[in-house]
């Protein structure tokens, strides 16, 4: 088996996190210490405020603890400038998000495409794979629409098709069902398994969706801004 | 390119927002432009006027600009046909220039003792190469005056004909004998007074005998020219004036009198050795202006003469002065149209970047970096500059268009009579590429605050956004 293959895609070392609310600190995450291996489908679960998406957040290099350490593939990220840090998540890590946070002025093939104009794929490469994409999560006669002539699981799927492009070994997703009816939602975390499976990519879910849980090979709780 | 496209489709967002943002920057263009296109044609307006009667050059014995004009007749330069020969040939100059001719400054008293008159003043004379001076006349190199017509009272072969200023004529009370329109007869003359400038007896009997010796078979009214000559003597001459030339400013026109180069000199030199005071020269085109002077000044030093050179820009400090007038109201309507879209597009790309926080949030979540960011929102700038500043040149040509065939009329500062109101066309590069640019730039920098706080916005922050 590969270095590559048997590193943890996550290590989270002893970290914290406070708030500063007005003169209140408010801890967000505590003392935090985990590992999530690659290729799997893990869940963080808990109730509001226990710290899922501050987690989530350090996780995917867009806020830093105050204390502890984080290595995503092996990487300390903590040591990268921010230029570093921004390239280091354009070739590693992609977002779902709860409102789908698509680019308006972008059609659906735009929209997939961007992350591939971040890491400066040739043209045609881009649209081979953009159309690939859009194939797998069943948006290719969609291709030209932008986001708001799209239904809410349709823009879910553009909103995969654009974390899974640029084939990232870490995809995040903050309550990607939360904003979507129930069969829309049940057939999101289908998609969403499928792709795991597909990609070989390691996919890391904030939810509080139990038929989310229930595909998830690997569960962390959080209450408290700690793991229980 | 992506980068512009994605620019283009993000002011299209709000479409009624950055078109009333485009449109003041458009306003603004149009203001600059039509300003600009007014004082171009103003400027070439008074440079055309002053360059036709004085050239673009004159040649003096040094020291008459600053001490001649009291005296002329000590400043007169020797041999001026061999200078005049000599700069004409010279193959730096040749090619450059457009008319070059000889004048005479002179000062004195003038007289009309016709028909039992008796009105005298001083008077400002000029002696002038009358087919010469048609020719300078003709000079358009900006197309801003009328077609000169030749009336030929300039260049009329009578050694003795001139003309004199609208004011001269009224002072001397030949209104009614040259039929000039509009133009008051003197009072009779206050006995009591004692003050108005007579004739000594002695110049009196001078100038009856002159009239005398002067043909009188002409229909032209005649007046008597006094001055003294180079030697100090008084010395005297009749003039038939064909007409009026009225001057533009008002001192010039009470005391003008243009008389033929030969009269001039007969008043100044009387027997003596005939000079002149300038030797003038009209360029074919005022940009050749200070090669040609240079090249003047380094002939002059060659041939070891007391000569100096001004141009007429020194000749007529009143241009320099108006040009730096609407300069400066240039500059101050540039300023204020510069904050006036400074704050647009400032409010305007403040609004952006606050309603899309969250997509900037996004978009730095998936890699970008904060120099992208920063760098879209300045291109969002440009692009609403150049969409402002564009349309702005177009409405500005249009509305010159309108303006040059509207038919007003006007009298432009320096000029005699009204003449059709037109707008240069902006098409010179410092004002047209100049304001488009500018105001593109302006825009471009206006982002910069919004682009550097949305650069700056943190990532988890700008995803809680609403």
């Amino acid at each position: 088996m590969s270095e590559a293959a048997t590193t943890p895609v996550v290590r989270l070392d002893h970290i914290a996190r406070t708030y500063r609310v007005g003169s209140v600190m408010i801890p967000a995450v505590r003392d935090i210490t985990l590992e999530i291996q690659p290729r799997v489908f893990s869940v963080i679960v808990g109730p509001s405020g226990s710290g899922k998406t501050t987690l989530l957040n350090m996780i995917g290099c867009i806020d830093v603890p105050d204390s502890g350490g984080v290595e995503i593939r092996g990487e300390d990220v903590l040591r990268l400038s921010d230029n570093a840090l921004a390239d280091f998540r354009a070739r590693t890590i992609g977002y779902v998000f709860q409102a789908f946070n698509l680019i308006p002025v972008l059609s659906a093939f735009e929209n997939v495409e961007y992350p591939l104009l971040l890491l400066n794929v040739p043209a045609a490469e881009r649209r081979r794979r953009t159309l690939a994409m859009l194939e797998a999560v069943g948006l290719a006669a969609q291709a030209k629409q932008r986001p708001n002539e799209l239904s809410g699981g349709q823009k879910q799927r553009v909103a995969i098709a654009r974390a899974l492009v640029k084939e990232p070994a870490l995809v995040l997703a903050d309550e990607p069902t939360a904003n979507l009816d129930s069969v829309t939602g049940a057939s999101i975390t289908a998609l969403m398994r499928r792709m795991q499976e597909e990609f070989h990519t390691s996919f890391i879910f904030c939810t509080h969706d139990p038929r989310l849980m229930a595909e998830a090979d690997q569960t962390f709780s959080i209450r408290d801004g700690m793991l229980v | 390119m992506m980068l512009f496209r994605l620019a283009i489709r993000n002011i299209s967002r709000n479409r009624r927002r950055s078109i009333m943002t485009a449109s003041l920057v458009a306003v603004g263009a149009l203001a600059l432009l039509m300003f600009g296109a007014f004082t171009t044609y103003i400027f070439a307006g008074l440079e055309t006027g002053l360059v036709q009667r004085g050239g673009h050059l004159a040649v003096y014995r040094s020291g008459y600009f600053l001490f001649g004009p009291g005296n002329p007749a000590a400043y007169g330069i020797d041999d001026y046909q061999s200078v005049m020969r000599d700069i004409n040939s010279d193959p730096v100059l040749h090619d450059m220039i457009n008319v070059i001719t000889p004048t005479q400054a002179v000062v004195g008293i003038a007289g009309n003792f016709n028909g039992g008159a008796s009105a005298s003043k001083t008077f400002f004379g000029i002696g002038l190469v009358g087919t010469d001076q048609e020719k300078m006349r003709q000079w358009n190199e900006h197309g801003a005056s009328r077609p000169y017509v030749p009336d030929n009272r300039l260049s009329d072969p009578a050694a003795s004909r001139g003309l004199i200023g609208r004011g001269v004529a009224r002072m001397l009370g030949l209104c009614g004998a040259l039929h000039v329109p509009n133009c008051p007869v003197p009072p009779p003359p206050v006995e009591a007074a004692g003050n108005a400038p007579a004739l000594d007896p002695a110049l009196a009997d001078l100038a009856q005998s002159e009239q005398g010796t002067q043909s009188a078979s002409g229909t032209a009214p005649q007046i008597d020219l006094l001055s003294a000559t180079a030697n100090g003597a008084p010395n005297i001459v009749s003039l038939e004036v064909a007409g009026v030339d009225t001057q533009p400013v008002k001192e010039l026109d009470d005391n003008y009198v243009a008389m033929p180069l030969a009269l001039a000199q007969q008043l100044v030199y009387g027997r003596g050795e005939h000079k002149v005071t300038g030797i003038v020269l009209q360029l074919h085109r005022t940009e050749d202006v200070p090669v040609a002077r240079a090249r003047l000044l380094a002939l002059i030093a060659e041939w070891k003469l007391p000569l100096e050179v001004r141009d007429f820009r020194e000749l007529n400090p009143f241009f320099v002065q108006v040009v730096a007038l609407f300069s400066l109201i240039f500059l101050f309507l540039a300023l204020i149209m510069v904050m006036i879209v400074l704050f647009a597009v400032v409010n305007t790309m403040t609004m952006n970047v606050l309603e899309r926080t969250a997509e900037i949030g996004t978009v730095r979540a998936m890699g970008v970096r904060r120099a992208s960011i920063r760098r879209l929102f300045l291109a969002e700038g440009a692009v609403l500059g150049a969409l402002g500043a564009s349309l702005g040149v177009v409405v500005a040509f249009i509305a010159i268009a309108l303006v040059n065939h509207s038919g007003l009329q006007w009298t432009p500062p320096g000029n005699t009579d009204p003449i059709p109101f037109q707008l240069a066309w902006p098409t010179r590069p410092v004002l047209l590429l100049g304001t488009w640019l500018g105001l593109v730039l302006v825009a471009t920098l206006a982002t910069l605050p919004p682009a550097n706080r949305a650069a700056r916005s943190r990532i988890v922050d700008a995803l809680r956004h609403v």
